[in-house]
């Protein structure tokens, strides 16, 4: 029988890391999450604000559903699930076994500091003479060798940096926990045999080493080598290779006899280096070249005390694997030449500018220049750094930089009260996602950012203190020169260090600029069955594309999972029986840990707990020394089966750790969580703080004091639960609809899915190839079987839906078929991939002509082989027609690549042919970029236009005539080619009848809104219904299968349970108080309210409720609440803190 | 394609120009036209036509736009373009090639440049390395214009009082050597 292992290693705690594992931790799975950072969050803990909103809004990641199984707050401080483990400053070393079975083996990197102990109090930075550049800030402020990685973590431990630590061990004398143990002493137990016949050599060595801690013993000649090898135990040989008398070759012959498992380092010339290597074949472990590096040398040695070592490596059994490495920042460094970066100070890269605008960055949000702390006034963005560069081996976009530079300069300008000149300069502004076009539009015409079409070659010292000058030619040829205050860098992204080393453990294939290779038609399964990949680590792509991308890889690793036999779990929220305690006097049981001896030395923790037993507040008291042991923890587990008191109050440190625990105990002893609670008393005793004992005791007397007026005034919930119709409902059976249904079906629920044409496939078949080579048909083919022979689908044809009710979890919606009849169908989920379409051509006379086509008529011409590639003399293509301006004023994503995809195809069939195209900014995002450099290779001709002069098109006795205006010769150019493709994007299928059905709002260009661009991209605000494909906006054929996964993935979210849990912290309504005026529907951001006209009140949507308060803020009588934040509880807690019992 | 303007020179078919030029925009064809050639270049504003306007003339096969130009004529092959562009084009190498095809065709509006080059070469072969008097003085010979001639001859006076340039005629030692060098260049370019 097969064992199940339901559970998946995400590699990357980034965002896309996160999302694939609280999706997978929200269907139950167990995930493990590492990162070889000591941090999570990767490069998102560094931006404060992402467009289109410029805030931040992370934590919309969290889970909606079982919101109570997670952390509840910033997510860029930390978060905590109860399926999730995290292990940070961790790699993935091995990788064994088949999908489904693998064996994973993770190494922690020592961090020198116990996080159990640490409590942050700060004592080790304030002492360390070490100061480094911050990561953090990129590099603007300095750090000590032991801090903290993210400021603002929770819990925030020191780590030691062992490469900058000189090891003078003040840290670890004034630790008051002593958390630090630098391993002094181990280090000096490694001891070093330098075999060389050169004095000076064997000395600086010895020097070098000596200093990093280690124990070096010398020999000047192979001779007393050996006999110091006979005497001593060593770690490690350095051994050279020419010596006089016995050399290196013989001293290690002689080493291997004698210690065999003794790693030897042979030292050699240029000139032996032939020899060093044969000694590697003899069992030396590696060489070094002489003159030596000394950093390079003091690494090598110190890897190989570090393996000696008992670094901790473990070993787990998962079923599947989420490679979500990221990305990393192109070096600036590498075009320092031209730029000035590293030598003019206000030249600064855009996570540098990031910082800089941040409230804890460098200068706490102020923008101001890094050279003289003088305000930056006058700043330009240059473009394309590190990308789109052939010398770099970056013949790809990095996609994201055009937006952030843009946001960057309306960020600039509201921080500086719109006195800053912002100026961007670039070669194709690249807005081709969702509203990015008029995001742009809005900060040219109502911000004033000034768009430069000019790549800036160079950088140089300006006339003034500080300025910068650049030199450039504008779009007319002339040459012009300005000076700025700052130099923004909008460098692009590059793949990780040590992506070759993950790739090859993992055993996935690279693509040629080192990013992770992904199959046809997805974006997340890799060269290996059951590693998947997520976020930027396959190439580069924002915020929204990366939860996106996370979540169809959590879909593919859930899918494989569940078919592996790791069935979706569903017991988490068995209901157990609680004591109904709402008429009973509150009576609270406080349990106190005095951390030891600690609290009672630094605050009199026992004086505390007799004045709130005195003042009556507390029934019973139970003391532990550590409550974090899992003694002391049995044993108030069991002291809570047997107390009569019903609400219990902890007091320890770290309260967000206790999650599941208060479950656990909440279980054994029958009393609802909601009655149970954790107030830290151990933070104001932290050293470094206040240090008067009375203060202290003041402040954990008042904290206490709080929380039990919390807990008092706390009603205890009698949930109302909603039991799920497992079962999906999808509308539109293009791909993204057919995919979508066959991922919620392949996990064993039923989909209905819902076409209103005749046929399924949608714009597939009217496809010919997509620009890598696959074949959409194929792909629709083998969709199309797999949808026929599978038994949990049911489609329906030639149907449209008209009717819904009900709310997440149970839906009931009525079909109306082709001959008129209705079906009622049941379902707990739905998903919308209503679709989109070509854009029918309004201009540039399309129809006055047989050879005025679209770029999807051209497809099926050859595609039928209709036309002769062969006897067409002139091609012109016109990108953006009708789009990018007013009335349709998006950019539809996939011309620019079919048109490259479709002129490619002419000049491979025959060379000869003149291929145009006309275009506005070409919208080759990520990897698509190296096939505009091909087709600019084949020879196409890019001629582009602006708005202003776009090209006209004249059919003239039937032959075609376009003129347009070449920008940089400046004159007409005039084409008359033998057939004209427009290019005229996407618009979106009619689906306002859908939207009204489900409550769905559609925006100005007709697709349909989700609940928050950046964060929850398949989302509605509605829950329980998601969207996916071309509905949402233009997307490719992969794009939107990624989507369709994503989608899937966040309904399985809801399906895989039987009930839907009901956070603790939910609104509720008093009928007797309310009035009726329906404010708080209004006001609730998830549409979890409404009336119910039979009974005339306003009723809760308690699942899909989130406990915002926006309902108890605007209801005038005090009728809606939220349960545990009663005015009368929030008043007593007021009193609580200013009033002290015992004064 | 045509534009507003006749093309009125370009070689017939099959010619050897017309596949010089031909090789040349198959090599700059990736060109996107960006610009940092002209930003970068130093002489640009001595030119007619920028960089980018040329490589855009040449990508368009206009060819007598771009032997109306002088543009590549004033090229001083400082190699700026070729280090700084991103789609790594042989700019200065391709400004070369129009030179030789210039030369090779006549295809040239004013002769100043051509004979510049030629008196400079002719020198160099015939002595082994450059001397400035003699150079200048069989330039101004075979410009047949006193005009010019006299147009320069503050400047000389100039640098001949800063002893930039020297009266002495220098030693000979490499006399008739490159001609070797010289023929062959010639013989492989008949045969390219």
């Amino acid at each position: 029988m097969k064992e199940k292992i339901g559970s998946a290693l995400i590699v990357g705690a980034g965002i896309s890391g996160i999302r694939s594992a609280l999706d997978l931790a929200e269907m139950n799975y167990h995930v493990i999450l590492i990162d070889r950072a000591p941090h999570i969050g990767g490069t998102l803990r560094q931006l404060d604000r992402q467009f289109p909103d410029d805030h931040c809004g992370m934590c919309k990641m969290l889970p909606l559903v079982d919101r109570d199984a997670a952390s509840q707050y910033c997510l860029r401080k930390g978060l905590f699930h109860e399926n999730i483990d995290i292990m940070l400053s961790t790699d993935l070393v091995s990788l064994e076994g088949e999908p489904g079975r693998f064996q994973a083996t993770l190494r922690f990197k020592p961090s020198l500091v116990d996080p159990g102990r640490c409590m942050g109090c700060g004592e080790c930075a304030r002492v360390c003479p070490v100061e480094i550049p911050d990561e953090f800030n990129a590099g603007l402020t300095l750090r000590k060798a032991v801090y903290l990685p993210v400021p603002h973590n929770i819990p925030n431990h020191y780590v030691v940096d062992e490469a900058a630590c000189i090891r003078c061990g003040e840290c670890q004398k004034v630790c008051p926990t002593e958390a630090i143990d630098l391993k002094l002493e181990s280090r000096r137990a490694f001891r070093i045999l330098v075999v060389d016949d050169e004095l000076v050599v064997r000395d600086s060595i010895k020097e070098w080493l000596e200093d990093e801690g280690f124990s070096v013993d010398m020999a000047e000649s192979g001779v007393e080598a050996v006999e110091k090898l006979g005497k001593r135990e060593y770690g490690l040989m350095l051994l050279d290779v020419k010596m006089p008398g016995m050399d290196g070759v013989q001293v290690l012959k002689a080493a291997r006899d004698m210690r065999p498992e003794l790693p030897v380092m042979m030292m050699t010339a240029y000139a032996t280096v032939e020899t060093a290597v044969e000694a590697i074949k003899m069992g030396a472990r590696d060489y070094l070249m002489k003159p030596f590096d000394i950093e390079k040398l003091v690494s090598i040695v110190v890897q190989y005390y570090q393996d000696t070592e008992s670094i901790p490596e473990r070993r787990v059994d998962v079923g599947a694997v989420i490679l979500a490495a990221g990305f990393e920042s192109s070096d600036a460094g590498l075009v320092k030449d031209t730029y000035g970066y590293g030598q003019l100070p206000n030249v600064v890269t855009s996570i540098e500018f990031e910082r800089l605008l941040s409230g804890t960055g460098p200068s706490q949000g102020k923008l101001l220049r890094p050279a003289d702390g003088r305000p930056a006034e006058k700043i330009a963005w240059l473009q394309c750094v590190g990308s789109r560069n052939l010398h770099l081996n970056a013949d790809y976009c990095s996609s994201i930089c055009c937006m952030y530079s843009i946001k960057e300069a309306l960020l600039a300008k509201k921080h500086n009260g719109g006195n800053v000149d912002a100026s961007i300069f670039y070669m194709d502004m690249r807005t081709f996602g969702k509203d990015f076009q008029r995001y742009r539009d809005r900060a040219q015409q109502e911000h004033g950012v000034k768009f430069i079409r000019s790549r800036v070659h160079s950088v140089e010292p300006g006339a003034s203190n500080g300025s910068l000058s650049i030199v450039y030619s504008d779009p007319a040829g002339t040459v012009c020169q300005e000076e700025f205050d700052m130099v923004v860098l909008a460098t692009g992204q590059k793949a990780p260090r040590g992506t070759s080393a993950l790739a090859e453990v993992a055993g996935v294939e690279l693509n040629p600029w080192g990013f992770c290779r992904v199959s046809d038609f997805s974006l997340t399964r890799t060269s290996r069955d059951g590693v998947f990949v997520s976020g930027s680590f396959s190439g580069l792509r924002d915020v929204s594309e990366s939860l996106i991308q996370a979540g169809s890889a959590s879909l593919c690793a859930s899918a494989l999972l569940h078919s592996k036999g790791g069935e979706l779990a569903e017991v988490a929220h068995e209901r157990y029986p609680v004591r109904e305690v709402s008429r009973e006097m509150p009576l609270t049981a406080l349990a106190v840990c005095s951390c030891g001896e600690i609290l009672e030395r630094a605050a009199g923790l026992s004086g505390i707990v007799e004045t709130l037993q005195k003042a009556g507040l507390v029934s019973e008291v139970f003391r532990f020394d550590r409550l974090c042991t899992r003694s002391d923890w049995e044993d108030l587990r069991k002291k809570t089966e047997s107390t009569r008191c019903n609400r219990v109050l902890i007091g320890a440190c770290l309260p967000y750790v206790y999650g599941k625990k208060l479950k656990e105990l909440s279980r054994s002893a029958g009393l609802a969580t909601s009655l149970m609670d954790v107030v830290d008393i151990r933070t104001p005793a932290f050293p470094g703080l206040d240090g008067d004992k009375r203060s202290v005791s003041r402040h954990i007397l008042t904290a206490i004091e709080m929380a039990l007026a919390r807990l008092r005034g706390v009603d205890s919930l009698s949930p109302v639960h909603t039991e799920v119709i497992r079962k999906a409902l999808v509308v539109g059976g293009g791909i993204a609809g057919m995919t979508a249904a066959l991922a919620i079906a392949d996990h064993g629920f039923h989909v209905d899915l819902v076409e209103r044409s005749p046929q399924l496939g949608g714009n597939l078949r009217t496809l010919h190839r997509t620009i890598e080579g696959s074949s959409p048909r194929d792909l629709l083919e083998r969709t199309l079987s797999r949808i026929e022979k599978h038994p949990l689908l049911t489609v329906h044809m030639n149907a449209r839906v008209v009717h819904s009710q009900g709310r997440v979890g149970r839906f009931l919606t009525t079909l109306e078929k082709e001959d008129g009849r209705g079906e009622a169908i049941e379902h707990g989920v739905c998903i919308l991939a209503t679709g989109g379409k070509e854009a029918a051509p309004r201009s540039y006379c399309y129809g006055d002509s047989e050879a005025i086509v679209t770029q999807h008529e051209l497809e099926g011409m050859f595609r039928e082989g209709v036309l002769d590639p062969s006897r067409l003399g002139i091609v012109a293509m016109i990108q953006c027609v009708d789009s990018r301006e007013e009335g349709r004023n998006y950019c539809s994503r996939v011309c620019c690549v079919s048109a490259l995809k479709n002129a490619l195809y002419l000049k491979e069939r025959n060379p000869d042919t003149d291929v145009y195209i006309l275009y506005r900014d070409m919208m080759t995002y990520g990897f698509l970029e190296t096939y505009y450099t091909q087709a600019r290779r084949a020879g196409v001709i890019f001629i582009r236009y602006d708005l202003e002069d776009r090209p006209a098109v004249e059919v003239i006795d039937g032959r075609l005539k376009v003129s347009v205006l070449d920008t940089v010769l400046g004159r007409q150019i005039i084409l008359e080619p033998g057939l004209l493709v427009l290019s005229t994007g996407i618009v979106p299928a009619e689906h306002v009848r859908e939207a009204e059905v489900f409550g769905l709002s559609i925006n100005e260009d007709g697709f349909l809104m989700e609940a928050e661009s950046k964060w929850r991209p398949v989302d509605f605000m509605r829950q329980g219904v998601f969207l996916c494909g071309l509905a949402h906006s233009p997307r490719s054929i992969t794009e939107s299968i990624a989507m369709a996964e994503a989608a899937a993935q966040r309904a399985l979210g809801l399906l895989c349970r039987r009930e839907l849990p009901i956070g603790s912290t939910v609104a509720e309504v008093r009928q007797s108080l309310c009035s009726l005026c329906e404010r708080c529907i209004a006001a609730c951001p998830y549409g979890a309210r409404w009336r119910n006209e039979e009974e005339d009140r306003i009723e809760v949507d308690q699942p899909a409720c989130q406990g915002c308060g926006s309902c108890a803020a605007v209801c005038p009588n005090g009728a809606s609440v939220i349960l545990g934040f009663r005015d009368q509880q929030i008043l007593a807690v007021i009193d609580a803190a200013l009033e002290q019992v015992g004064g | 394609m045509s534009t507003n303007e006749p093309n009125t020179n370009a070689s017939p078919p099959g010619t050897r120009g017309a596949d010089a030029m031909q090789t040349l925009a198959g090599r700059l064809s990736a060109c996107m036209q960006c610009g940092t050639c002209t930003g970068s270049c130093a002489n640009s504003e001595s030119m007619d036509i920028t960089p980018r306007h040329l490589w855009r003339l040449v990508q368009l096969g206009l060819k007598d736009c771009i032997f109306d130009s002088a543009t590549f004529w004033i090229c001083s092959s400082c190699y700026y373009c070729t280090l700084r562009c991103p789609r790594g084009l042989p700019l200065t190498d391709a400004m070369g090639e129009l030179k030789r095809i210039a030369v090779a065709e006549g295809l040239f509006r004013d002769r100043t440049s051509p004979l510049f080059y030629r008196t400079f070469l002719d020198t160099v072969r015939r002595y082994g390395r450059v001397r400035e008097m003699e150079v200048m003085a069989r330039y101004f010979l075979a410009l047949r214009s006193p005009a010019v001639s006299a147009g320069f001859t503050p400047l000389g006076i100039k640098l001949l009082m800063k002893g930039k340039i020297k009266p002495r005629i220098p030693g000979m030692s490499g006399r008739g050597k490159l001609g070797p060098i010289y023929d062959k260049v010639r013989e492989m370019e008949a045969r390219s």
